[in-house]
């Protein structure tokens, strides 16, 4: 080590940390009564339980709109409401490395799914090692036609929005999650200050076994829940 | 009286809900959860809650870690996504602090008076030129140097790769020395 990297070890063991709170007993404590992680209960039940019956019209006020995406975290995504989008210099997807379906779930944390449906089923699947997500593309890199993401790590993601996105909430099945669509957001990966995307129509939705999926494609909501159905775990 | 249970046998009881094995993985491992965030957010709040939170979470997502995995940065990695949440949502970054204590080293002879008050002044500046830094060089240098994380822990624990780890602390070793020599001037 540098004189440098010694001199921030000896840093490290100078600094003023708080003292260590019993996080051991107020763990056991929400375990004990039963207590989900928040970010699954606030977003999705006070989301789903208070708002489903009135969302559009509550989405249509700026105001509460921009409350309500502050809450709105989906598994490994948070959708969050902007001002402006921020400026983004290329287009890559930045997917990872290409890889045969066996490996990706042999080396994904998660049971991955693909769609079952007819002229879904061979997709060009990519792994990122990073934040553990597995790609299904169609189309080429340069031209895809639908991008399916699978991601388990929370706040892996966020989305940010503007006024012109429109986002509606999603109730299938097991997935809960919500529909953006009407003007493009930014995808961005926090911990990668550069990596910032546009992104169109996207489905993204939480799994009951908390893995998050998006489904990117300039598709309607009805087929981009079509394709969410149609997914199935593999061996 | 049995033998204390295994670090993998704690994980394997937790992992068929077992809270009280669980409990004791999370006391194993608070402190340095609670650093970790403390380094991440700046603030003490944000920290426990980040900290909770993560291993709350973590106890829900215990299906799939991958047994024989080391459990130390997976679960580091958790809590301190959750610490990056609540900074975003802060929009601010808390600045640390030294202890009032700090140029007293834990061993070895007593420095000289003047040798403490160089040190002192040294680590405050180095602590001014590490609050200075962008989030992404910081947060690889608190948990390289600081927490003590080796580069596969630090890599894990921030979601980057090992490359990435190396790439951002040589950037912001490199700019905590240009930091330092102006502050030197």
């Amino acid at each position: 080590m540098s004189e440098l990297e010694l001199a921030l070890v000896s840093l490290g063991r100078q600094l003023d940390y708080p003292e260590t709170p019993d996080l051991s007993g107020a763990v056991r404590r929400r375990l004990a009564e039963g207590e989900r992680p928040r970010s699954w209960r606030r977003p999705l039940v006070m989301a789903l339980a208070v708002l489903a019956v009135v969302v559009a019209a509550v989405m249509a006020v700026p105001q509460a709109r921009s409350t309500i995406l502050d809450w709105l975290g989906i598994g490994s995504v948070t959708v969050r409401q902007v001002e402006e989008l921020p400026k983004i210099e290329g287009s890559d997807l930045r997917l990872g490395r290409r890889v045969s379906l066996a490996e990706a779930r042999r080396l994904a944390t998660f049971a991955v799914r693909v769609p079952t449906l007819s002229g879904y089923r061979h997709p060009a699947v990519y792994f990122r090692r990073d934040v553990t997500q597995v790609s299904l593309l169609y189309g080429s890199i340069k031209e895809p036609k639908l991008l399916i993401s699978e991601i388990w790590a929370p706040g892996a993601i966020d989305k940010l929005v503007t006024t012109r996105t429109d986002v509606e909430l999603v109730r299938e099945g097991e997935w809960r999650g919500a529909w953006l669509h009407g003007g493009e957001h930014v995808l961005y990966l926090p911990g990668f200050d550069r990596e910032l995307r546009l992104v169109g129509n996207a489905l993204v939705v939480q799994g009951s076994d908390g893995v998050t999926v998006r489904i990117e494609a300039d598709v309607s909501k009805q087929e981009a829940i079509r394709i969410l159905r149609s997914l199935k775990k593999g061996e | 009286m049995g033998r204390p249970l295994t670090e993998a046998e704690l994980v394997e009881r937790a992992r068929r809900g077992d809270q009280d094995a669980y409990g004791e993985l999370v006391h194993a491992y608070q402190g340095i959860a609670f650093r970790t965030a403390y380094l991440l957010t700046g603030n003490a709040a944000d920290a426990e809650d980040a900290a909770q939170e993560g291993f709350v979470k973590a106890f829900y997502a215990l299906g799939r870690f991958r047994p024989g995995a080391e459990l130390r940065p997976w679960l580091l990695r958790i809590v301190a996504n959750e610490a990056r949440n609540r900074r975003r949502s802060a929009r601010r970054r808390g600045t640390l602090a030294l202890r009032a204590a700090a140029a007293v080293p834990s061993g070895g002879a007593a420095p000289s008076p003047e040798t403490s008050v160089l040190d002192a002044e040294r680590s405050a500046l180095l602590l001014d030129a590490l609050n200075g830094l962008r989030e992404e060089e910081r947060d690889v240098v608190a948990c390289r140097y600081l927490l003590e994380l080796s580069e596969e822990e630090t890599a894990e624990t921030l979601g980057v790769r090992k490359g990435t780890v190396k790439s951002r602390l040589s950037r912001a070793l490199a700019h905590l020395r240009q930091r330092m020599e102006v502050d030197d001037v």
